[in-house]
């Protein structure tokens, strides 16, 4: 006979807040099904491909041949390599994935280049791919020129999860019928509070200055939730994201003060 | 050195980008947003929302989009969504026409080139010109620069809804794709491809006639959301041409048009894609590398000619293929017409049957009449049946799908009734007027049934608007009967009768009505009758729910703290539940939830959580008794009081109200556990798993299999519970008990730190580690070990694996030692005293009886020991690997009495751990 919880609480089969990136190392045990993981591990890569699309160009290759790498690539991953050597002490999917792709890049240096070319089915549309998560990240030219591949590929993937938080939030005010609104408000989410012209937004949205500012505030906590979300996706504990965060900023400011 | 064609790469360039004046970062995203300020508003997490907190607030603005205008066309509402569009249906502001109207999402404004071409292609596919072609009206552009085009509004929905209806008419399928052919082929003379012909942009008008959408913009407005999501990523690969997989957009020729409607043909006759997979990667690879499968090995009703047919479609080398869409379109209607087909020769006798089925006058003369005769019927039925199809739509909207009811019953109960009661309901059913019937097997096993998607999917194969399914459970000597009418258009469970009347056929006339009065009318409400039937509907009163938005969020901030699982959150969330009720009173859920919060908190020490818990618990039965978690609170506080069955009883009503909730489930396992039935826990587990497709039981899954003897498999499940919850203790702390019972000690012993170590602070670990030396005797660590986990409150520890007081350990312990022995008896009596007064309160909770058994054994009282330790027993204590290790059982372990104990036990769990292996 057993109990369900111990003198001092702790053990419930409450909540299992589970991010795609723990079910990704959940793998390394077999008994789980490999295909959730490897679904996971699929959505993952359709977010976070153009950090790697980045870092493979950023090695000097043309447009041409980064896009093949970068489709053996993810072939490599999503076909179980990765799976494989995912193990839940290995850490965050970021750094995972660079690691992978750095490991990647150096056998393909040796092996690619003899393989003839052609008659390899390419799984990727690009322009399809490109076009499910459209991205328009600007970076000064003199950042791009000076930073070394991997902070590039960091700056990317904050790029992306910003803008896939944002795209999370837009959908959310469209499905309840409210994208006017989020286009009118959505400059405010990166600004300070002074920076917002309340006046002007009451105008466009027809509504009480305070019923502004109490909106405004509401959809930065929202985005908020939604980033943190997009965050704890990609690493195994949830305690990890503000480390993660974190890392991130850290990126775009060292970065800046490099160049 | 920036390299070449770095758009969509690194990044757009700024020669001379401004930083930001806050965070000095000079990186930008669409519209000018710093990506440094954006990151850094994620790191305060303790302002958040949840999506209904925006909602609520979204709610008080006054600009929705609906009436909105876009030109000349003021939008009704959305239709269709995919990938990069939307779809509205909007009214002509002038002619009053309804319309479909298409743009590109906002945010996928951003390039100007996109919009470019989108325009370009929108206004290519408005020249088309063709009956079988969904016209377009106008292309245009929004005030706010948005392109987007108008065409006709087609009610008849498309080829993927009514494809099933077609499939035992071969001769409708060619018919209908030779008409979508020669369509195709008109486009191509006008130099444009299609690119992603699928049944589901075939749509069909009023008559049934096909009419092909989106030529050419498929990939800006790819609304077929079955295929996303179960192929994950990369498009649709079920129809499109493997070159065009590989190739670039600009390179396809019409072949792969060809391809993709062999597929649409194949579909259609075999009920499925050419290529199955579980992921797009799969489906290409066979696209690419294998022949497509031989139709006739996948539908009884086609021919060799059709099979030729498709197969020549789906070649995988282009060349091969039918030259064009116009020479597939004339092979089709030589079929229809029983002229021989051109894609492959066929052997004489088949060509004078042909002949004879195109002459029939004069082959009546040459021929059998009675073959003549037969096709002659079938081509009447057969025509007959293509203008029933907006029929049978008709009948879809009145037709549920029955699903077998779950049995909830015990295993040991006697025989379940659920199948004479489903025969009256049916029977029943069938006579109700207005109602269609289906019957559906059960779900498959391995997935989540409950999600609305799942629900919707199931609709769309049976070709039923609602689907009825439930449980049934023998109770006590009546019958629990729980039955949930879904509506399959939304996913949404729309009502639940629940009923413990004895007759069950009184019920199921009764329930025959009211279903087809729901059928007949789904937005009625229906009133509770004779009190046979208790009814839930789906409105928010009865769920437990309120109309109060400001209390609606602290409640849901509450649950996604609750979710947090540590301690600081647990007491955040009850802040948040607290706030709820004080601006709703009478908002049952956070009550509920309180409840079970509050007797979660009673099994620490201290404190009156108990009356607090019950307190809330009553408060939300009496507001909500329907409310699953008002169930579960009370089965709860049950447990708290020790009674077991009526726990169980709770919790497995709490699971018929509530089947989708994977925690619920969970707790029905731990109810059972609580009782010796490890194998109905397992049961449960497992149910809950499947329910979330997530091992989320698995540490308590991990204790059953351990209470089963079975170490392999707890090893497996604390290993996963390991990966899924790094946060829970306990998980770490069960590693050194299965070490232990395994006689690895070493390995115990470095468990049970690591524990220590890795949550330090914690209890469980310490707990661990005092059973771990407790058991392998060496008392002086374990005396250590145990007085540091009386801290944590003195007369713990019953309710951890082992179940060792620490007031009993300690007492044992010292009397042992020699010169504390006086004081080591005061504390086994103090421990038995608690133990007594709990067996009197609680006479069916094992555990009571186990820790006085081993009180008394410790103090010498053989005769009470064996006596506790059988009743013990008899209530469901199983751990005999406990009862072996026990020190505290020494006075008796060498009387037959307690071997023959040891001996039944071992043989009992055997048969379980059997049974469950089964």
């Amino acid at each position: 006979m057993k109990p369900d919880a111990s003198a001092t609480g702790g053990r419930s089969p409450e909540r299992f807040a589970t991010t795609r990136w723990s079910v990704v190392l959940s793998c390394a045990d077999p008994n789980l099904g490999e295909e959730a993981a490897r679904e996971a591990l699929a959505e993952l890569c359709k977010i976070y491909w153009r950090p790697v699309f980045a870092f493979i160009c950023r090695h000097g290759r043309s447009v041409h041949d980064a896009q093949d790498l970068a489709q053996d690539f993810f072939l490599m991953v999503l076909e179980g390599s990765l799976l494989k050597r995912a193990d839940p002490n290995r850490g965050r999917f970021r750094s995972l994935l660079l690691k992978a792709l750095q490991n990647f890049l150096n056998d393909a240096a040796d092996k690619r280049r003899a393989r003839k070319r052609g008659g390899d089915v390419q799984f990727v549309s690009w322009d399809d791919w490109m076009a499910e998560a459209p991205s328009q990240l600007t970076v000064s030219a003199k950042a791009v020129e000076s930073w070394p591949a991997e902070r590039l590929f960091d700056l990317r993937w904050a790029a992306t999860v910003v803008e896939q938080a944002l795209r999370r939030l837009r959908e959310e005010c469209e499905s309840q019928g409210k994208l006017r609104a989020f286009e009118a408000l959505r400059s405010c989410l990166g600004a300070e509070r002074e920076d917002v012209s309340y006046p002007s937004l009451s105008q466009t949205l027809g509504v009480p200055e305070a019923t502004v500012k109490r909106l405004v505030h509401r959809l930065r906590q929202r985005y908020r939730s939604l980033l943190r979300d997009e965050v704890a996706e990609t690493v195994a504990d949830p305690a990890e994201v503000d480390d993660e965060i974190r890392h991130l900023c850290g990126v775009l400011a060292a970065g800046e003060k490099a160049s | 050195m920036i390299p070449s064609g770095l758009s969509d790469s690194i990044a757009g360039v700024i020669a001379d980008a401004q930083p930001c004046s806050h965070c000095d970062s000079s990186s930008h995203i669409a519209g000018g947003l710093c990506v440094g300020c954006l990151l850094q508003a994620g790191l305060d997490p303790d302002d958040e929302c949840a999506a209904d907190g925006l909602v609520s607030a979204l709610a008080e603005i006054s600009l929705p989009d609906k009436n909105w205008r876009l030109g000349n066309y003021e939008i009704l509402e959305e239709i269709g969504r995919g990938g990069m569009g939307v779809i509205y249906r909007a009214r002509q502001r002038h002619s009053r026409r309804i319309v479909a109207v298409k743009r590109v999402l906002s945010y996928h404004s951003d390039s100007r080139e996109t919009l470019a071409r989108f325009r370009r292609e929108a206004q290519a596919a408005a020249s088309l010109d063709h009956p079988n072609i969904l016209p377009i009206y106008e292309v245009s552009e929004s005030d706010d620069g948005l392109p987007f085009f108008s065409m006709k509004f087609a009610p008849g929905g498309s080829l993927q809804e009514v494809g099933p209806a077609l499939r035992n008419h071969p001769r409708q399928c060619v018919a209908l794709v030779a008409k979508i052919a020669r369509a195709v082929q008109y486009a191509h003379g006008k130099g444009i491809l299609h690119r992603d012909l699928k049944p589901g942009n075939i749509l069909l008008d009023g008559r049934g006639e096909p009419l092909v959408s989106d030529f050419g913009l498929a990939k800006w407005l790819d609304t077929t959301s079955d295929l996303t999501r179960t192929l994950t990523i990369f498009g649709t690969p079920g129809y499109i041409a493997p070159e065009q997989a590989s190739g670039s957009a600009a390179q396809l020729k019409p072949a792969a048009d060809v391809y993709s409607l062999g597929a649409i043909l194949f579909d259609l006759l075999a009920a499925r894609p050419p290529f199955l997979g579980a992921h797009a990667l799969s489906v290409i690879r066979q696209a690419a590398e294998s022949p497509a499968p031989k139709l006739r090995t996948l539908s009884k009703l086609a021919d060799r000619d059709l099979e030729t047919m498709c197969a020549h479609c789906l070649e995988r080398e282009p060349s091969t293929r039918y030259p064009s869409a116009h020479d597939l379109a004339e092979d089709l209607e030589r079929w229809l017409e029983g002229r021989p087909i051109i894609a492959r020769p066929v052997a004489p006798p088949v060509r004078v049957w042909r002949w004879a089925r195109r002459n029939r006058k004069l082959a009546g003369s040459l021929l059998s009449i009675l073959i003549l005769a037969s096709i002659g019927i079938v081509s009447i039925v057969a025509s007959s049946r293509l203008s029933s199809i907006v029929q049978e739509a008709e009948i879809a909207q009145r037709t549920i799908a029955i699903m077998p009811l779950e049995d909830l019953s015990e295993p040991s109960s006697s025989s379940s009734t659920a199948t004479p009661f489903f025969n009256t309901l049916t029977a029943a059913l069938k006579a109700a007027k207005g109602v269609y019937l289906r019957s559906l097997a059960g779900m498959p096993s391995d997935r989540d049934p409950w999600s609305p998607e799942h629900w919707k999917q199931i609709g769309h194969a049976s070709q039923a608007r609602f689907i009825l399914n439930g449980s049934i459970r023998l109770r006590q000597g009546t019958q629990r009967l729980v039955l949930r009418i879904i509506d399959t258009a939304t996913g949404t469970v729309i009502k639940t009768w629940l009923s413990d009347a004895d007759s069950s056929s009184d019920v199921a006339k009764l329930l025959a009505t009211q279903l087809a009065d729901v059928i007949n009318n789904p937005k009625r409400n229906l009133r509770d009758s004779d009190g046979l039937l208790l009814m839930v509907n789906g409105d928010v009163n009865s769920a437990g729910g309120t109309d109060n938005a400001e209390a609606r969020s602290y409640y849901e901030r509450g649950k996604e703290l609750h979710k947090h699982n540590n301690f600081r959150d647990l007491v955040r969330a009850i802040d948040s539940f607290r706030k709820a009720i004080e601006i709703d009173s009478a908002y049952a859920q956070p009550h509920a939830i309180l409840g079970t919060l509050y007797g979660l908190m009673a099994l620490q020490p201290g404190g009156d959580w108990l009356a607090q818990a019950e307190e809330e618990t009553a408060t939300a039965l009496k507001l909500a008794p329907m409310l699953p978690e008002s169930r579960l609170a009370h089965g709860e506080i049950l447990a708290r009081h020790g009674q077991l069955r009526a726990s169980i009883d709770e919790c497995v009503t709490a699971y018929e109200l509530d089947p989708a909730t994977a925690r619920i489930a969970g707790k029905v396992g731990d109810s059972y556990s609580r009782t010796g039935r490890p194998d109905l826990a397992i049961r449960w587990y497992k149910k809950a798993t499947r329910r979330e497709a997530q091992p989320l039981c698995a540490d308590m899954l991990g204790d059953a299999w351990m209470d089963l003897g079975d170490f392999e498999q707890a090893e497996a499940a604390y290993k996963i519970a390991a990966v899924f919850r790094p946060d829970l203790p306990a998980t770490a702390a069960s590693f050194a008990r299965l070490a232990l019972f395994r006689g690895n000690h070493d390995e115990a012993r470095k468990q049970s730190e690591m524990a220590r170590s890795k949550y330090k602070g914690d209890p469980q670990p310490i707990m661990a580690a005092a059973l771990v030396e407790f058991f392998t005797r060496r008392f002086d660590a374990a005396e250590q070990f145990y007085r540091e986990a009386s801290a944590f409150g003195r007369n713990g520890g019953v309710d951890f694996p082992g179940c060792v007081r620490f007031t009993s350990a300690l007492g044992f312990l010292q009397q042992l030692s020699g010169e504390g022995a006086s004081e080591g008896t005061a504390l086994l009596q103090e421990s038995r005293a608690v133990d007594q007064q709990e067996t009197a309160s609680a006479p069916e909770n094992p555990r009571s009886w186990y820790s006085l058994a081993a009180d008394e054994s410790a103090l010498g009282n053989k005769e009470a020991a064996l006596a506790a330790l059988e009743r013990s027993i008899e209530t469901g204590w199983i751990d005999y690997h406990s009862m072996n290790l026990d020190p505290r059982f020494d006075s008796i372990r060498a009387t037959p009495r307690f071997q023959q104990d040891i001996a039944q036990l071992e043989q009992a769990v055997r048969h379980m751990a059997e049974r469950t292996k089964q």
